[in-house]
């Protein structure tokens, strides 16, 4: 099989995550509960790995990180954390259901939403914050890089606006955590939220969310904490206060492991390769009668998507064709983005989406051009 | 042998990641500290927590370090070593 939905999951991880993971299940206890030798693995383990993603983000202090089990779980605690009834929240339409429907339902609570619009390309114009804000926004939620498209949004340049009106900027980084370089503190970004399994090469279930030093968010779920037990509220104290319950000490070690790895091969690298093989792609089939590519191709960074639709076919049709014949693995449909669908024009048809791994080939690229040539005739 | 039971101090922490980050600072800086269970008789309301365990002869290094570290913790606390091994060993 050709693996090309790496923006869903990152199939293929370096041999030590899942090693990490294995040796983990044998020998690690709970972190944060005792401190018997089982237990301090663990408590080292989530703290190493803690420490690992501080400097990965360049956070002020660990303690700042806390983990979650997926960016979906920090986008709500970071939404429902920080808005009240009565605030203005600005997003876009390049987001995810992970960030529009907390969004939505704070918005059926009284926080009013307004929404930067995006064109046929699928990119923003930045002006727009600031001609939405108003005497009651408090929140910018935005992605760093749009999950059908590629597309990135410079969050550096939206943090400067959110930093300059005191509003509280929260960015969803699934899509580009692990490949492209983050630094909360440069790019004035207060809320992080993050997966594990996709770029940085985790396993499922694993993920988190950075808090800036001194925001507080209320937390999402209380209950147990490790720490003091006979109090009746849970611990405001982060990390604590965004982790009740057992951790995924078991996904954790992977993600340390995958950190590493990361840290050793270099995300530049990383990137470099990534990029290659979807401007191989790209070059591959532009010229391709009846291939429709969405996004905005103009630049040279962007994310390693290439989404597009074959005539007039369901987007669906397509992807199954090109499992069934040819063993490739796309995505079609909707991929939970319902407002950039409707900007690219796509809500019927769908799209199908190839997004590209390190670890893919050039000649499981050149696969793909040609199935698709086969596909429409060329 | 003596009865005079040995001081030890323990650093409170109000959660685990406080205590993990002292940890590594200590190791760092060439300081011994141990992981261990805090005391309940000490604990007040963190409950059921984790603490640093720390000889006398370190205590001065350790705080030195923690204030050139601006380090969090909750208290320090000094505490008579309650097992005595030799004593219990054939009970």
């Amino acid at each position: 099989m050709i693996y090309f939905d790496n923006a869903a999951t990152t199939m293929r991880k370096p041999q030590q995550v899942t090693d990490a993971v294995i040796h983990a299940m044998n020998s690690l206890g709970n972190a944060g509960r005792g401190v018997h030798e089982a237990s301090l693995e663990a408590a080292r383990t989530v703290y190493g790995t803690r420490a690992k993603l501080a400097e990965f983000f360049n956070a002020e202090d660990a303690k700042q990180i806390a983990f979650t089990a997926n960016s979906t779980e920090a986008l709500n605690i970071a939404i429902k954390g920080v808005l009240e009834p009565g605030d203005h929240a600005i997003t876009t339409e390049l987001e995810h259901n992970s960030v529009l429907r907390p969004l939505y339902e704070m918005e059926e609570k009284g926080v009013e939403l307004s929404i930067v619009k995006s064109n046929r390309t699928g990119t923003i114009d930045y002006d727009d914050f600031e001609k939405l804000i108003k005497e009651n926004t408090r929140v910018i939620v935005c992605t760093n890089g749009s999950n059908l498209t590629g597309n990135l949004v410079d969050v550096a340049r939206v943090g400067q606006i959110a930093r300059k009106h005191g509003l509280i900027f929260i960015v969803d980084a699934s899509q580009t955590a692990g490949v492209f370089p983050i630094d909360v503190q440069a790019m004035n970004i207060d809320i992080l939220c993050f997966t594990g399994h996709k770029s940085l090469l985790g396993p499922q279930g694993t993920g988190g969310i950075y808090v800036r030093e001194g925001l507080a968010v209320n937390p999402l779920k209380c209950g147990g904490s490790g720490v003091q037990t006979y109090l009746k509220k849970h611990p405001d104290d982060m990390p604590t206060a965004l982790e009740a319950g057992t951790l995924n000490g078991h996904g954790i070690a992977g993600l340390d492991a995958a950190l590493e790895y990361l840290m050793e091969t270099g995300i530049d690298t990383i990137r470099e390769k990534e990029q290659a093989l979807m401007w191989r792609f790209y070059n591959g089939i532009k010229d391709i009668h009846n291939i429709k590519i969405y996004g905005d191709f103009s630049g040279t960074e962007r994310c390693p998507i290439v989404t597009i639709n074959l005539g007039e076919y369901d987007s669906s049709d397509v992807s199954d064709e090109l499992f069934v014949t040819y063993g490739i693995s796309t995505r079609p449909g909707a991929h939970c983005a319902p407002l950039m669908h409707k900007a690219l024009g796509t809500v019927e048809q769908g799209a199908v989406r190839f997004s590209f791994s390190h670890y893919n080939t050039e000649e499981e690229v050149d696969t793909a051009i040609a199935a698709l040539r086969e596909l429409t005739g060329a | 042998m003596s009865d005079k039971k040995e001081i030890n101090y323990y650093i409170l922490f109000k959660t685990y990641t406080q205590g993990m980050a002292l940890h590594e600072l200590l190791r760092g800086n060439g300081i011994r500290s141990r992981i261990s269970p805090a005391p309940r008789s000490i604990q007040g309301e963190l409950g059921c927590g984790m603490s640093l365990l720390i000889m006398a002869e370190d205590i001065d290094a350790v705080r030195r370090c923690i204030e050139e570290n601006n380090a969090e913790y909750h208290d320090i606390v000094p505490l008579e070593n309650q097992i005595n091994p030799n004593r219990h060993k054939f009970c």
